[in-house]
């Protein structure tokens, strides 16, 4: 077929090719055809000059002139002779004919032969008589006029034209299927594109409607979690409520570590509902103008605990950043929460880059600050991606995530007017963005409070110990900013091993209660008494403080703001620390 | 040779054509010139007459041309065969008073009576002008038409003689 179709497209070249060959032919056949006609016009003359001159012999002998000329005259019977002429031997017109209104023959005789002038044939032989020349004979014919010649190529002519007649064809009926194949292809390719259209059209529907699911199904969760949360909530105040009035009226002291260690649970509990209501957006926001510059630079060291030291922190504030007006603990938090994420989605390494910047209006909507946390770690399929949000869903080994990190961050921008964006692919790394409205209030200056509480540590060597990464870092940070110097351990096993370092020099010890591990704060107190006598140390716990009572430590109890924290910090460097540093 | 033989022969044919072409010359000098025509016709016969094998003893017998009784052309005719060859054969001149059967004569011009030669392979030949007039029983007869000289041929005789005549100079032959 395609061979078929190959030779159809050469057609008209070869039709071409066959019409020059044609012509060719047809030319040379004309040519041939002539060379031939006065070859045998020739011969017939010659023949018949030869019996003309056979014929006058006699007369040329016996000088018969009359006779002579009647035989020339007998050729006035065929009209294609024109003249004739009888010479003697020495060449002298002996007799001549000539037909009427033509010319007659030269006087003298020609030579023997024939020569052609125009449309005449005139053929000249000699005379013989037993071997001796008596004379010669001219006669001159008429040719067939060219024209009547050419008659006889009519038909050479006629294929001609027919061979012309059928390229004129072909090339209309070629150009013909050239324009409809075309006509055809530009069909096929508006048909393509309005397909690609149709595609690409039931992509988005597709795309807004799994959005719309997504929307649909976080919307439920949140009703579904709030309203746990909410009955929960309620359930853990009651049950604190009887805890605690228990506390006070059992006066057996071995029932005490029971009633801290339910305590605890509550705490827990209580720690678990308010992320619920983060996602669920029913948590109480206290939403203030905030410019997000000096928050994340603020922010920097408290990052800088919560990742690892292969990890590097980059973060890029655009200058003239506008302000936004959300919680700024919340904020923090969820900046916080993405931060942990990151690192441990780079368990080799990697780059920790917080960047924020402004989004003009585009189309509907508002002015936006976008503030994007990206890492350089393993990224997520797209199940994962897609579901990352909801509450309790987490990648992590059991017991090291709660699964309720990026719900707090969904929750909080979705609450704030914002809304949360991922770009995360296999080996590519995650960009998690929140995007948070614009706000027209003037940021309010910074809180005094900060500036007075900086000094107070002021080269102190504080040892924290906290299981908790976020509680930690954010405890760090806050002391950080207070002046101390902040060394970190995530147990009490961690923190042994920093004090059993003597080289290592620790001004005081502050440590959560509760902790995983073979051993608690308390133990952990006991023995960094014992390690190093007049250390100062400070616990906290969620239950009541004359619980943990030892010697030489104090006792904070959760929740504490931070200045409660530094007063008591600050008590108790003041009357134990200047004894250790006097010894 | 031939060459000659043309040579010689243009001027005494433009000569014979120049008189001709004037018309009436005066008798004195048609008288030559007369003879000297006939003489050639004489020789130029032969070309166009065929005789019978037993004509000639060998292939190469000459060709024996006789002139009888009174001669008319003298020097003429010997001039005018002069070199010349009949179908290859030499030519023989002989003049007598009179030829006889067996004398093996070819071509015999005279004015008596031919029929003695009856038979013979003789082309005869004699002259309606002679002063004897023209011979009964000759194959060819020389007659003057219109000042020219021309021939009657009788044909009887010829067969008679065992003659064949070529048709052509059958053609240029005039009636008696």
């Amino acid at each position: 077929m395609t061979d078929l179709a190959g030779f159809w497209r050469h057609t008209p070249r070869l039709t071409l090719l066959a019409m020059a060959v044609l012509l060719i032919a047809g030319g040379l056949m004309a040519v041939a055809s002539e060379t031939a006609y006065r070859e045998e016009k020739v011969g017939d003359v010659e023949v018949q000059t030869r019996i003309l001159a056979a014929t006058t012999t006699a007369a040329l002998s016996f000088n018969d002139r009359p006779t002579a000329g009647e035989y020339l005259t007998a050729l006035s019977a065929s009209p294609e002779f024109e003249a004739a002429g009888v010479y003697d031997a020495g060449g002298t017109l002996f007799a001549a004919y000539t037909a009427p209104g033509m010319k007659p023959v030269p006087p003298t005789a020609e030579p023997p032969g024939h020569h052609f002038d125009d449309d005449t044939l005139t053929v000249s032989v000699p005379v013989m008589q037993d071997g001796h020349h008596i004379g010669s004979v001219s006669l001159r014919t008429e040719l067939e006029p060219f024209a009547r010649r050419a008659e006889r190529y009519v038909g050479m002519a006629l294929l001609l034209a027919m061979t012309l007649l059928i390229v004129l064809v072909l090339g209309a009926a070629q150009a013909a299927l050239t324009r409809a194949n075309h006509d055809l292809a530009e069909r096929a390719r508006d048909l393509s594109a309005a397909n690609r259209a149709l595609n690409a059209e039931i992509a988005e529907r597709e795309r807004v409607e799994a959005a719309l699911r997504q929307s649909q199904k976080m919307e439920a969760m949140g009703q579904l979690t709030g309203g746990i949360a909410h009955d929960f909530n309620n359930l853990l105040q009651a049950l604190s409520s009887c805890l605690q009035l228990v506390g006070r009226r059992a006066k057996e002291p071995s029932i005490l570590p029971l009633l801290e260690t339910g305590q605890q649970a509550i705490d827990r509990g209580a720690k678990l509902v308010q992320q619920l209501m983060a996602f669920a957006r029913h948590q109480t926001l206290r939403p203030e103008p905030m410019d997000v510059r000096d928050r994340l630079l603020g922010m920097a060291d408290l990052l800088t605990r919560a990742i690892r030291a292969d990890i590097t922190l980059e973060t890029q504030v655009e200058p003239g950043l506008w302000p936004v007006e959300v919680d700024p603990t919340q904020f923090e938090l969820a900046i916080l929460n993405l931060a942990v994420n990151a690192r441990d989605a780079m368990p080799d390494g990697g780059r920790l880059r917080v960047t924020a910047r402004n989004r003009p209006v585009d189309g509907a909507g508002g002015d936006l600050v976008q503030v994007t946390v990206s890492d350089t770690g393993t990224g997520m399929e797209a199940e994962v991606k897609a579901r990352v949000f909801e509450p309790f869903f987490t990648t992590k080994e059991v017991g090291k995530g709660s699964g309720l990190g990026l719900a707090q961050v969904y929750g909080f921008t979705r609450q704030s007017s914002g809304r949360v964006e991922i770009d995360s692919a296999p080996g590519r790394g995650t960009a998690v963005s929140l995007f948070l409205p614009r706000t027209a209030k003037p940021v309010a200056a910074p809180a005094k409070e900060r500036s007075l509480d900086t000094a107070r540590g002021a080269g102190r060597r504080l040892l924290l110990v906290e299981d908790d990464p976020i509680v930690g870092s954010m405890v760090a940070a806050a002391l950080d900013e207070m002046g101390y110097a902040v060394l970190r351990a995530g147990n009490a096993e961690e923190a042994l091993g920093l004090l059993n370092d003597g080289a290592l020099r620790i001004d005081i010890l502050f440590s959560d209660v509760v902790m995983p591990g073979v051993m608690n704060g308390i133990d952990l107190a006991h023995t960094a008494r014992r390690l190093r006598p007049g250390l100062p140390v400070v616990l906290t716990t969620g239950y009541s403080e004359d619980i943990a009572r030892i010697d030489g430590v104090r006792v904070l109890p959760k929740p504490y703001r931070v200045g409660e924290l530094a007063e008591l910090l600050e008590a108790v460097l003041a009357t134990e620390g200047a004894g250790v540093r006097v010894r | 040779m031939e060459g000659r033989t043309l040579r010689w022969c243009s001027p005494l044919a433009l000569s014979l054509l120049l008189v001709l072409a004037g018309g009436r010359a005066s008798v004195a000098s048609a008288e030559p010139l007369e003879a000297a025509v006939k003489a050639t016709f004489l020789y130029k016969f032969i070309a166009f007459v065929s005789w019978p094998p037993g004509a000639f003893a060998t292939a190469d017998s000459p060709f024996r041309l006789c002139v009888e009784g009174p001669d008319p052309f003298g020097e003429l005719l010997d001039r005018a065969v002069a070199g010349q060859r009949a179908g290859g054969r030499p030519i023989e001149l002989m003049r007598r008073q009179q030829f006889e059967k067996g004398s093996g004569c070819h071509l015999l011009y005279g004015t008596m009576p031919m029929d003695r030669l009856r038979g013979e392979p003789v082309l005869t030949v004699s002259d309606a002008d002679a002063p004897g007039g023209s011979a009964a029983g000759t194959v060819i007869t020389f007659v003057l038409q219109e000042d020219r000289v021309r021939f009657v041929i009788d044909a009887a005789a010829a067969q008679g003689n065992r003659l064949a005549i070529s048709s052509k100079l059958m053609s240029l032959a005039v009636r008696p």
